[in-house]
């Protein structure tokens, strides 16, 4: 009796710890029967491309959720890069223009860092209001930038072959903005679990008062995923408007809730100090093969937005029951 | 002499006081209550309400709701504190801004709609509409796949935001028209917001399901056209009968282009102008139509040539 509650304990605890994987898996499983379209070599292309620009969003967003804290600037981070980088590939050619978009992207995150910094905000709450706040002021600079119209590649004579590349180009079989994804989230995974100041990201997140007591600098952690946060919110931007050749002020609105959706159904705990770049990339991958499965299953757009919801309720309930 | 001077230097100034005190009293003060100024659309008719309410006699302001249904009832009260005699709106939610309209009314303002409408049993609220039919506009586009393929075609439909007004009666007014016809509707989908993106990922897995069954697409708006157009880039397909609404720069392009086949256009201009006038006549006391549909455009690769390019 004893052995078979064990069994049971530890069956529900990794259910738990893999629901994403169980339900990427039964997703998959039913979409495949009903639509065999579905595991054709075309819609894996697809499903690589629309992975792109959240996947971005997502990876940065997972380490200001592991450090402890919540960024919901990353929608005004990506309409203010999107506008001015593309703006900007006319007069100074499409290198300094992508420099500078990566540019403002690291700032604006390091910006937020200072505004939690200086107003000695350390809960995700106080994070929360202040990210929001500055959102609001990306976006409205957007707004002023662009006179909020909508820009295009039509626009630009000049070349912008890297941006078309980044958009629509292959790697061999790949899409290339998947091979980015692939070297960044290598980058990003080393940096998380091989040097100090990744570690110091988790114990920050996990204990702010021990991290300190054991010598960790909090302030530098925080500078650091907001300022990875704000980078990685600019490489979603370009990817982004790389995709769809425009970039109209307005075009990160939801990115925000979606990477904080997949990070969190990915399994990095919303409390801090737990979490890792690869289980994001299950969450987004969840997020982005709903929508793809639903839309060939025929299932309408309101539902899809309930089921959305639902399965961010599931994955915050099930953190917390985990927690306690 | 010296008195003089300074004598003929009060006069006149008094007398351009009086003259600007005058200009002032004649012009009507009026706002024009934009939904978002995020919205393209909405920014470029804020600019044409700025630019021609003075040739209607109006004192002209702007106001942002930001999309925000609460900060428009907010600001429409702001309006009524402030002593506007008129108001033009363009509605984030038709249904929630009514009891501040109300209070509008009571207060004895001049409401004009724009670009929305009021539902039917709301419409007392305000003294007039003046703005696009979008149930026509969705009949339309039905009408230009109609002459397109007289032999029938397979088509995909892309909606804008689900739930947002046009969206509706786009939708529905698209399917009232094809209804008995030869076109068949493989498949809709509507979009969480107006995104470009969202309309592109929508597509690229339309491709997925119909392939080259697909032979037309009537996407919402002319933005979302530009992705779905990427989309059957990427896909290679060819010769996609695409049929957008708005006629904004991106419509106009990609008609020009030929990647785009038609786009229902709306002039904001006229909209506006029309806006104008009517509030004006209630100024004066006149009587006006309560509903003004302004005519949409088809803007295909035959009409295109005579169309400057729009320059929202």
């Amino acid at each position: 009796m004893q052995k078979r509650n064990s069994v049971l304990k530890v069956t529900a605890s990794m259910l738990r710890d893999y629901l994403v994987l169980v339900m990427i898996a039964l997703l998959v499983a039913v979409t495949a029967i009903v639509e065999p379209k579905f595991m054709s070599g075309a819609n894996l292309v697809n499903i690589m491309r629309q992975f792109g620009p959240l996947i971005m969003v997502s990876l940065g967003m997972t380490f200001v959720i592991i450090g402890g804290f919540i960024d919901l600037s990353v929608a005004g981070t990506i309409n203010l890069v999107a506008v001015v980088t593309i703006s900007l590939i006319q007069p100074l050619g499409q290198v300094p223009a992508l420099l500078v978009g990566l540019l403002i992207g690291a700032v604006c995150g390091a910006l937020n860092s200072g505004v939690i910094l200086s107003s000695g905000a350390l809960t995700q709450a106080e994070a929360l209001f202040l990210t929001f706040g500055m959102s609001t002021v990306y976006s409205a600079l957007a707004l002023l930038y662009s006179h909020g119209s909508t820009m295009h590649f039509w626009d630009i004579q000049k070349s912008k072959s890297i941006f078309e590349a980044i958009g629509a180009g292959r790697a061999g079989p790949l899409p290339l903005s998947f091979v980015i994804f692939l070297v960044i989230l290598a980058l990003l995974w080393i940096f998380q679990t091989k040097t100090t100041e990744g570690r110091a990201i988790s114990l920050t997140g996990g204990n702010k008062t021990a991290a300190h007591l054991s010598g960790v600098n909090i302030s530098r952690a925080i500078v650091v995923v907001y300022t990875i946060c704000g980078f990685m919110a600019g490489v979603g931007a370009i990817v982004l408007f790389s995709r769809i050749t425009t970039a109209a002020p307005v075009i990160g609105a939801g990115y925000e809730t979606n990477a904080i959706l997949s990070v969190v159904v990915g399994g990095t705990t919303l409390k801090g100090g737990k979490g890792s770049v690869l289980r994001t990339v299950m969450g987004v991958l969840l997020v982005i093969l709903m929508s793809n499965c639903l839309d060939l299953l025929g299932v309408s757009t309101y539902l899809q937005v309930v089921v959305k919801g639902a399965i961010l309720v599931v994955a915050i309930w099930l953190d917390n029951r985990k927690q306690a | 002499m010296a008195k003089m001077r300074k004598a003929l230097a009060i006069g006149l100034v008094l007398l351009l006081a009086a003259a600007v005190g005058v200009g002032a009293q004649a012009k009507v003060k009026a706002a024009f209550i934009v939904s978002n100024m995020a919205n393209e659309s909405q920014a470029f008719s804020a600019k044409q309400f700025l630019k021609f309410g003075s040739e209607y006699g109006f004192d002209m302001y702007t106001f942002d709701a930001k999309g925000d249904t609460q900060a428009e009832s907010q600001i429409v009260t702001n309006c009524i504190a402030q002593k506007f005699k008129v108001i033009f709106l363009n509605p984030n939610d038709i249904n929630a801004i009514v009891p501040s309209l109300m209070k509008a009314k009571q207060a004895g303002l001049i409401v004009g709609m724009f670009s929305s409408d009021l539902a039917p049993a709301n419409q007392k609220y305000r003294d007039f509409y003046a703005g696009v039919n979008d149930t026509m506009a969705g009949q339309q586009a039905a009408q230009a796949f109609i002459n397109a393929f007289p032999n029938g075609a397979k088509i995909v439909e892309i909606g804008g935001q689900a739930g947002h007004d046009a969206q509706i009666k786009r939708h529905d007014g698209f399917n009232t028209a094809i209804k008995g016809s030869k076109i068949q509707v493989l498949d809709y989908k509507a979009c969480q917001q107006w995104a470009t993106d969202q309309a592109q990922a929508i597509m690229e897995n339309f491709i997925v399901k119909y392939g080259n069954e697909i032979q037309g697409v009537f996407v919402h708006w002319d933005n979302g056209a530009t992705g779905v157009i990427q989309a059957a880039k990427a896909a290679g397909m060819k010769n996609l009968f695409i049929v957008g609404v708005d006629g904004n720069r991106a419509g106009y392009y990609q008609v020009q282009s030929g990647d785009q086949a038609v786009s229902i256009a709306q002039d904001f201009v006229v909209m506006t102008k029309k806006d104008l006038e009517l509030a004006q006549k209630v100024v004066n006391g006149q009587k006006v139509e309560p509903i003004n549909f302004v005519p949409l455009t088809v803007v295909d690769s035959k009409s295109i040539a005579t169309f400057d390019p729009p320059e929202w």
